[in-house]
């Protein structure tokens, strides 16, 4: 907390995201080079691949249509998957709004591409702290699109000379991130019921079989609690 | 245009109209409940990614070694207020528990 420190705008802020956000700069690398091997195993060749990663530019989505192609569901049904398991961005694209809503139409369409958890995030966290520059944003959001399409290039030239990074407990890694993210983020007691019931009910959803809704529908109803909880107590 | 080409590309369509829809559509809330709500999101959005991670990873209820890393992410980030460092300790637990269980 330096609350007598003015955030900074345009390029400092810029600088800023790239200095306290590159660590989760790094999942989306050890993320990525894995989709790329398994897209290459699935059947998809080199500029599908690569086209995938920068045309949905969603890890867990592409994770689930390429396991999906190679059990060979229908096209149709993958996308409409694709579609319920991006549905947590309509969220992140409504609590982002204000922060973006004194750009132009334009500016918003490229800031709404660029959205991604780990971007919406860092960009939350920094409206959260008052910081009112859209640089923050948006150098963090470039540089994890550069990262991510990297990966996944360099991921679908290695094939399967790159290691599986369940060996390593890799996969985990995004995981932890959010971890982190959220207990770094947690200001209040309501913030703890809310991330707590929000991720038992996300992992119980997951679990038992409605894995597709489970993001958006634990986000969109976790927020309620505090008020639940406050009239039973 | 191969079907292939055509699932990326309606995947890649879908997508964008769920990041860029909210931020283009004439919305704007005003009522103090709904901006309480749209406060709390973030947290429980990044909250729910997290807890599908950890009690389902592979999309079934496990109580694995995942918990446990969880768990020590959260201290770990609760102690040093390092994010590096948490996600740090939490890949290498489940690489030395997968290690031992095989």
């Amino acid at each position: 907390m330096r609350p007598a420190e003015p955030l900074p705008s345009g390029r400092a802020a810029a600088l800023l995201a790239i200095r306290e956000g590159w660590p989760v700069l790094v999942t989306p690398v050890l993320v990525g080079l894995p989709f790329g091997v398994l897209a290459r195993e699935a059947g998809l060749d080199l500029p599908q691949t690569v086209g995938m990663s920068l045309l949905v530019f969603a890890g867990a989505a592409q994770f689930a249509a390429i396991g999906m192609l190679r059990d060979g569901v229908p096209a149709a049904l993958i996308v409409l998957t694709v579609l319920l398991i991006n549905l947590r961005h309509l969220l992140m694209a409504v609590a982002l709004r204000p922060h973006f809503v004194g750009r132009g139409v334009p500016a918003r369409l490229a800031l709404g591409y660029l959205l991604t958890d780990e971007a919406f995030a860092m960009g939350a966290g920094w409206a959260r702290r008052g910081g009112r520059s859209v640089a923050y944003y948006l150098a963090f959001a470039v540089a994890l699109w550069a990262a991510w399409n990297a990966a996944t290039l360099a991921g679908a030239l290695a094939g399967a000379a790159a290691p599986d990074p369940r060996t390593f407990g890799l996969d985990f890694a995004i995981t932890a991130t959010f971890i982190a993210i959220v207990v770094l983020s947690v200001r209040e007691r309501r913030d703890v019921y809310i991330a707590l019931a929000a991720a038992i009910a996300a992992g119980l959803m997951r679990g038992s079989g409605l894995a597709v809704v489970a993001v958006v529908l634990a986000g969109a109803l976790a927020p309620l609690v505090p008020g639940v909880l406050r009239r039973w107590t | 245009m191969d079907v292939t080409w055509l699932l990326i590309v309606a995947a890649g369509v879908v997508t964008y109209l769920t990041r860029v829809t909210p931020l283009v559509a004439p919305f704007s809330p005003s009522h103090p409940v709904a901006r309480r709500y749209l406060g709390d999101l973030p947290v429980a959005i990044i909250a729910a990614l997290a807890g599908a991670g950890v009690l389902a990873p592979e999309q079934r209820l496990v109580l694995g070694p995942e918990l446990l890393a969880a768990a020590l992410v959260v201290a770990a980030g609760l102690r040093t207020r390092n994010l590096l460092l948490a996600v740090l300790v939490g890949v290498a637990v489940v690489a030395v528990a997968r290690s031992l269980t095989g």
